[in-house]
């Protein structure tokens, strides 16, 4: 079954169209959504949290609709918006201790073991975590309610690439189980050669491919140039799709 | 329920919505507008709320398991917990000022029934306008405040302006006759407010319902 199912999801802004975006994720496996700035990668991703409303489309997580089901999913997913911080006076211990009430599912062992894992003093303020604290705290309140489906939006990025590393095999250890699912969404195409088994492309609010990371790598070899032997890496794939050239 | 109003306290709720909260105790002061008193707590929540804007509030909220119009109804339940706390201080000290400073209050109405129904009455005009105003953007607070506010200390120059007419003495007056008469004051004031919070989650649920966060 799949963890997570987008069709047609579409969002008109003035100005810019998320169109009709469809894919889906599999249990026990990573995705990455990959685009450039702007492409409408956390619009997506908001549009499936109901964050923004979408225009059309249906979000269905664990084989049932997100709308109709709104409380019993986001028992079962943890989202970390990479670029939002939450009540950056207060104490970790303080939101955990308001967080933790409303999850049915929520285990302070494993709380308190993923504490320990990355290091986080409860006793320290949100604002005194460095970028990668902050987005493992988070992770520890999603693995505490015990978070079927991740959803991550730009989770490595300002991330040093140590950080990033240890955060990218972390996200490889907890779907090996092939309960638990990722979608994260990054323009740091390396983070994917590394850990994704599936790739979501959207360029200018629009899907270009979603596919497992092999089929998805031949899928652009049209992009290939005739003395290229092997696949293109992402990185190829993204710049030789996106490349404008300035007549100034 | 009660966890979304403790997250409310604990998380959301600006220090100074408890200070202003705790000004219900200035019908104690001798001679002073105690209309006044509503509006702080106007200001306390207005000030919270920027808070939230400050902290992501409403994005922790709607990522909680709770439904997106919860994050409305939060907020409802923190105004109404702030405004009737106001409302229980204060009554006390309107009590007890009627013992120790029996010649009144010169400066406008007396802490009595009527006040308390008028009191009532400011409360949901502010929070009629206020809280649906807000969640047209869940971002503008500070619009959402003037355009509450400019209402709520007119309905209250009003109720203060209204009781130095010698037709209305009768609403400045802590005798028990009088005060009697003032009951359907402060039930009107109970119907309104009780009404009008709740057409304000609706309405505001509603636009929040639209809101791209």
């Amino acid at each position: 079954m799949n963890a997570l199912s987008v069709q047609g999801l579409t969002k008109h802004y003035p100005g810019f169209t998320l169109d009709s975006i469809t894919f889906s994720l599999p249990r026990g496996r990573v995705m990455g959504l990959i685009g450039s700035n702007g492409a409408g990668k956390t619009t997506t991703l908001k549009s499936l949290l109901n964050l923004v409303h979408p225009d059309s489309g249906t979000i269905e997580m664990f084989g049932k609709s997100f709308l109709e089901n709104e409380e019993n999913c986001k028992q079962n997913i943890g989202v970390v918006l990479g670029e939002i911080d939450f009540y950056d006076q207060k104490k970790l211990d303080t939101v955990t201790a308001v967080t933790k009430r409303f999850y049915s599912k929520w285990d302070e062992k494993a709380y308190e073991k993923y504490l320990e894992m990355f290091e986080l003093d409860p006793q320290k303020r949100v604002k005194d975590l460095s970028t990668g604290m902050r987005v493992k705290y988070m992770l520890a309140l999603a693995l505490s309610h015990n978070a079927k489906l991740l959803i991550l939006d730009e989770p490595t990025s300002g991330l040093d690439p140590v950080s990033r590393d240890d955060l990218l095999g972390l996200f490889r250890k907890l779907v090996k189980d092939g309960e638990r699912s990722i979608l994260f969404s990054t323009h740091i195409t390396s983070d994917l050669e590394k850990c994704a088994d599936d790739i979501t492309y959207i360029k200018g609010g629009k899907l270009l491919k979603s596919a497992e990371k092999s089929a998805f790598i031949k899928h652009f070899d049209y992009l290939k140039k005739p003395d290229e032997k092997t696949g293109l890496s992402l990185e190829e794939i993204m710049i030789r799709t996106e490349r404008r050239s300035y007549d100034v | 329920m009660f966890d979304l109003l403790y997250k409310e306290l604990r998380l959301a709720a600006h220090p100074n919505l408890y200070i202003f909260t705790l000004l219900g105790v200035l019908v104690i002061v001798p001679a002073y507008p105690y209309g006044m008193v509503f509006l702080f707590s106007c200001i306390g929540v207005y000030i919270t709320f920027m808070y939230g804007r400050e902290t992501n509030d409403i994005y922790y909220t709607a990522l909680l398991p709770v439904r997106k119009r919860d994050t409305v109804k939060a907020k409802c339940m923190l105004i109404v917990l702030a405004q009737m706390t106001q409302l229980l201080i204060s009554l006390p000290f309107a009590i007890l000022r009627t013992h120790i400073l029996p010649e009144g209050n010169p400066a406008g109405i007396e802490a009595n029934v009527a006040y308390y129904g008028f009191g009532l009455i400011i409360y949901a005009i502010f929070n009629v306008i206020f809280l649906p105003q807000f969640f047209k953007t869940a971002y503008k607070a500070g619009k959402a405040f003037l355009l509450a506010l400019i209402p709520a200390t007119f309905a209250v120059v009003l109720m203060e302006v209204i009781v130095h007419f010698p037709k209305f003495t009768w609403l400045d007056s802590v005798e028990s006759g009088s005060m009697l008469r003032q009951l359907p004051i402060l039930a009107v004031g109970a119907a309104v407010y009780i009404i009008g919070i709740n057409i304000v989650y609706r309405v505001s649920a509603k636009h929040f319902e639209q809101v791209d966060l």
